[in-house]
């Protein structure tokens, strides 16, 4: 049920369903395999190099100010989406929004589907968004659409998503913007 | 770091919505000087809300968030009923958790936060309607007086369960027709504000949301007083218009009518507390001094309305007339998030000499 | 004292701050006698805890006032007598969101007064540790060991944890706040001992010097912010509506409740590394006769497991450390041999049978037998085990 595509109907967790947790220290979790964080992180530079409309969302963790980190993470996170040639759609706070939101320019963890349904969006990464709803907008995502999902998480990383890496600190953001430039010329992207 | 976590990076600027942005740029954070004029040209605390149009507990909110003095450093606590609507909406950390324990969940906070950040001062604030604060969760709101909690109590008092559909609380007037009253309501309207004297408030007011200068300085010295002395209270009146057979129009004028009636204003401030405030109007009279060198040679027109096109269009006009003769004129109005038919306000300022000042005309 | 006191090396009351691993496994030992009440607090000290808010009907324990002599003591930074179970609960819940590593106290019928807080406790993802003492619930009124209580909180989407006896329950509150700070699971963890069994029984334990303690809790690692504004996003509400109307989905409700138990799922690792196992088995390991049981009832079928060798009657006990997560894989695992599992209880209902049994649906071919079951605070005689046993394995053999 961690694979790619709808999961039907139910936001269903894998966690619970397939037996599938958060990778150990310094691994990484691609679909149901539990592999080197170098190898997730070259496929999630290929599947968001060849993916239509790949997006990344970035949370509230690196969308303010509010520590030396996130600073460092925002630069980061900037030049991320122009290696990966990804939009930049914010997920800036968590609210059940009121009346409803702009899919085109937000996303919300309480209906994550409808910004991707929006810009159908095939591949996006989450980052800087607090693990528990970054896991409930996961479920709903892999519930509802064909999106892969990565959780770029700084804490545990998220099974509900196709690939997660863990523990991604600014230094890891830097390691892997490289290994996405090396992806990209090989693709020739 | 509390102001911080409103800044945005510069890398997402161009993605983020102009409410975030306005938030960051134009809300009042960290200073001294922020309260009801504040509703006319910076950013407000609140976003929008889903109340019913016209209901006096949305203006109410927006008064009370203009009023708090730190909001950056301002916990506010809820409990479940209509004002929970407005609570995702609220540029604040907040907490709803279960209907009736606001006052011990704000306990627990408070102490928390003071244990946590000994040379900080962090406000909690509790606001629920007066089924959770009176009926339901009466125990722990006297209870967190009894102890002493410093923390400030807000009830949005609507005379009814109006969330639930409208059944008779303990507020409910004695005679009303609810139900769960088919026959009327067989019990006089609890006295809070008299409980929380009893039970060891520093500090409790009865009023009506129709004044909103009134309810922010009730709000700032009630904050200001739970913050050094302990427990504060305020007892709110936001009628429920819907359960009462009034129009959106009429919120205004209900709160007024109260204003001589159930709700004719009570406001008890133990010796200490009133010690505490006549210290801090003190120190307040310096920082306020803005008030006392606006332009003289000068008129200013305050113009509360319902619904309140007009008013802004009245505003406007006199400020016209007196620009086109050679006067100097500025004019604005307030208005909130409601459709239609909520309270509003215009202002226009005429003088012989510039005026710089802005807002509300409610400090004079 | 105050948490200014604290540096990178020492507490705020001055204790050498330590890791799990070292605390639990590799710090000296020296031999104590005590009760779980005392261990509770020996325990306590050594975890660097911020607050604690008590009542003093229902713990069925001096445990919730010794921690408030730890607070005297310097040791727990916060302390308070909250006005009753209920109210301590949403307090305990106001302390935790507010960041604080937060611990409180119950049993019996006030965790039934104080039901509604569980499950939000859960929800809002708070690692609050809860030490319950057994003692069963009205109506009628007993003090005595009775774990019915477990059965009503099976379902709130906390972690559950059984101690077997004095030395359990002390590793178990230290490995409790670790495993339920961990940012993956972050969930209320309830640390379930049986009163008097337990609470007020001395016997020797085994524990680490009390001048080093845990790591202090790191609120900014949580699955949510803190309640302090110092995290963004700056409008945050914990916990919104999220019921459906005009602006909302149905589908976070339900993606939310199985994000909670998800995250019980996910403490499946941690638990195994720092309570050496979510099972601890003993006994014959190819025993046909296997007794599957929790507190003490292990210990009695322990007993039980003695006498039956004297009889020429292999056994085997699994004890199950933890309830939730349930431990599915260990159990099936450990029970592969069995013809015959005893589930002994020390409640009517038998919580413990109906896990067992659903767990080894389909999976298991042996007879599960849900006896004996004592309640009221009766204990649960050797004989009345083997009787059990005896009976069963000769109405097998039809004697």
């Amino acid at each position: 049920m961690a694979n790619l595509g709808p999961a039907y109907y139910a936001p269903y967790p894998v966690a619970t369903y397939d037996g599938l947790l958060t990778p150990p220290e310094g691994k990484a979790l691609l679909l149901t395999d539990i592999v080197d964080e170098e190898v997730a992180m070259r496929e999630v530079a290929r599947v968001m190099l060849t993916s239509e409309n790949a997006t990344i969302f970035p949370g509230p963790q690196v969308l303010y100010a509010w520590s030396d980190e996130a600073k460092k993470k925002a630069t980061l996170i900037k030049e991320m989406s122009e290696v990966l040639n990804a939009k930049m759609i914010p997920m800036y706070d968590y609210r059940p929004k009121y009346p409803k939101i702009d899919p085109e320019v937000e996303i919300n963890p309480n209906h994550p589907n409808l910004t991707i349904w929006h810009n159908n969006i095939k591949a996006a990464i989450f980052i800087g968004v607090h693990c528990h709803y970054a896991n409930v907008a996961l479920k709903i995502v892999r519930a509802e659409t064909d999106c892969y999902t990565v959780g770029m998480c700084a804490l545990s990383g998220h099974e509900d998503a196709m690939a997660t890496i863990r523990d991604q600190h600014s230094e890891d953001l830097a390691r892997f913007i490289e290994i996405a430039k090396e992806v990209k010329q090989e693709l020739g992207k | 770091m509390s102001v911080d976590i409103y800044k945005i990076n510069p890398e997402f600027r161009d993605i983020m919505p102009k409410d975030i942005i306005d938030l960051e740029d134009n809300a009042t954070w960290g200073v001294e000087k922020r309260g009801i004029s504040d509703l006319t040209d910076k950013k407000e605390l609140l976003e929008e809300h889903s109340l019913c149009a016209g209901c006096p507990e949305s203006a109410a909110l927006r008064y009370i968030l203009t009023a708090l003095p730190k909001p950056e450093d301002t916990i506010i606590v809820n409990s479940t009923g209509c004002t929970s609507l407005m609570f995702p909406h609220i540029a604040l950390h907040t907490v709803h958790s279960l209907f009736g324990n606001q006052n011990a969940v704000a306990s627990g906070i408070k102490r928390a936060l003071e244990w946590r950040f000994p040379d900080k001062v962090k406000d909690v604030v509790v606001l629920a309607g007066d089924g959770a604060t009176i009926d339901i969760g009466l125990d722990y709101t006297l209870q967190s007086f009894f102890r002493q909690e410093k923390i400030t109590t807000i009830c949005f008092d609507n005379e009814v369960y109006a969330n639930t559909g409208g059944q008779e609380s303990g507020s409910t007037p004695k005679g009303q027709v609810f139900k769960m009253a088919p026959k009327g309501k067989v019990f006089d309207k609890v006295r809070m504000w008299e409980l929380a004297v009893t039970s060891g408030c520093q500090y409790s007011v009865k009023l009506t949301a129709s004044a909103p200068k009134s309810v922010a300085k009730v709000v700032r010295e009630a904050i200001f007083i739970a913050r050094e002395l302990g427990p504060t209270y305020i007892h709110l009146y936001t009628p429920c218009i819907l359960e009462i057979g009034l129009s959106a129009s009429e919120g205004l004028w209900e709160m007024k009518e109260q204003d001589k009636d159930r709700f004719v204003s009570f406001k008890y401030v133990s010796d200490e507390a009133a010690a505490y405030l006549k210290e801090l109007k003190k120190i307040r009279s310096s920082i306020m001094s803005r008030d006392t060198s606006m332009a003289k040679d000068s008129i200013k027109i305050r113009m509360p309305a319902l619904g309140g096109q007009g008013a802004v269009t009245a505003a406007h006009i006199a400020a016209t007339a007196a620009d086109t003769e050679g006067y100097y004129a500025v004019s604005n109005p307030f208005f909130g998030a409601e459709k239609r038919m909520a309270p509003s306000e215009s202002y226009t300022r005429l003088a012989t000499v510039p005026i710089f000042d802005r807002g509300g005309s409610y400090i004079s | 004292m105050s948490i200014k006191d604290m540096t990178k090396e020492k507490n705020w009351s001055g204790q050498k701050l330590v890791s799990t691993d070292y605390l639990l496994f590799e710090a000296p030992r020296e031999k104590h006698f005590m009760t779980g009440s005392e261990v509770t607090k020996e325990a306590i000290k050594r975890c660097t805890v911020d607050a604690s808010v008590s009542y003093p009907i229902t713990p069925q324990s001096e445990a919730a006032h010794l921690i408030g002599e730890l607070w005297a003591e310097g040791y727990v930074g916060m302390y308070f007598r909250g006005e009753n179970e209920f109210g301590v609960m949403s307090e305990v819940a106001g302390c935790a969101m507010a960041g604080a590593r937060t611990v409180t106290t119950t049993s019996g019928p006030g965790t039934l007064r104080a039901m509604e807080n569980f499950p939000m406790w859960s929800g809002t993802r708070i690692p609050v540790q809860l030490i319950l003492m057994a003692r069963g619930i009205n109506s009628p009124l007993t003090i005595q060991p009775d774990n019915l209580e477990v059965t009503f909180m099976l379902e709130t989407g906390c972690m559950i944890w059984y101690a077997e006896n004095v030395q359990e329950l002390f590793d178990m509150i230290i490995a409790g706040f670790t495993v339920a700070e961990m940012p993956d699971v972050h969930v209320p963890i309830v640390t379930v001992v049986d009163g008097f069994f337990v609470s007020h029984t001395r016997e020797s334990v085994m524990l680490p010097a009390d001048d080093i303690a845990l790591m202090p809790y790191d609120p900014y690692r949580a699955p949510l912010p803190p309640i302090d504004s110092e995290m963004p996003p700056g409008r945050f509400l914990r916990d919104p509506f999220v019921m459906k109307s005009n602006y909302i989905s149905y589908a976070t409700h339900a993606s939310w409740q199985w994000e909670v138990r998800s995250a019980v799922d996910r403490s499946i690792p941690y638990a195994r590394h720092f309570l050496k196992g979510l099972v601890h088995t003993s006994g014959d390991q190819d025993a046909e006769v296997v007794f599957v049981a929790c507190g003490t009832a292990s210990h009695q079928a322990k007993e039980a497991n003695r006498e039956l060798t004297k009889l020429g009657i292999k056994s085997k006990v699994v004890k199950l450390r933890t309830i939730r997560p349930f431990p599915h894989a260990e159990l099936l695992e450990a029970t592969k041999s069995a013809k015959y599992i005893f589930v002994p209880e020390f409640n009517i209902v038998g919580w413990l049978d109906k896990e067992v049994t659903q767990s080894l649906y389909g999976k298991s071919e042996a007879k599960i037998i849900g006896r004996p079951r004592v309640a009221g605070g009766m204990s649960m005689p050797v004989e009345a085990i083997l009787h059990e046993v005896l009976e069963h394995i000769n109405e097998e053999k039809g004697a």
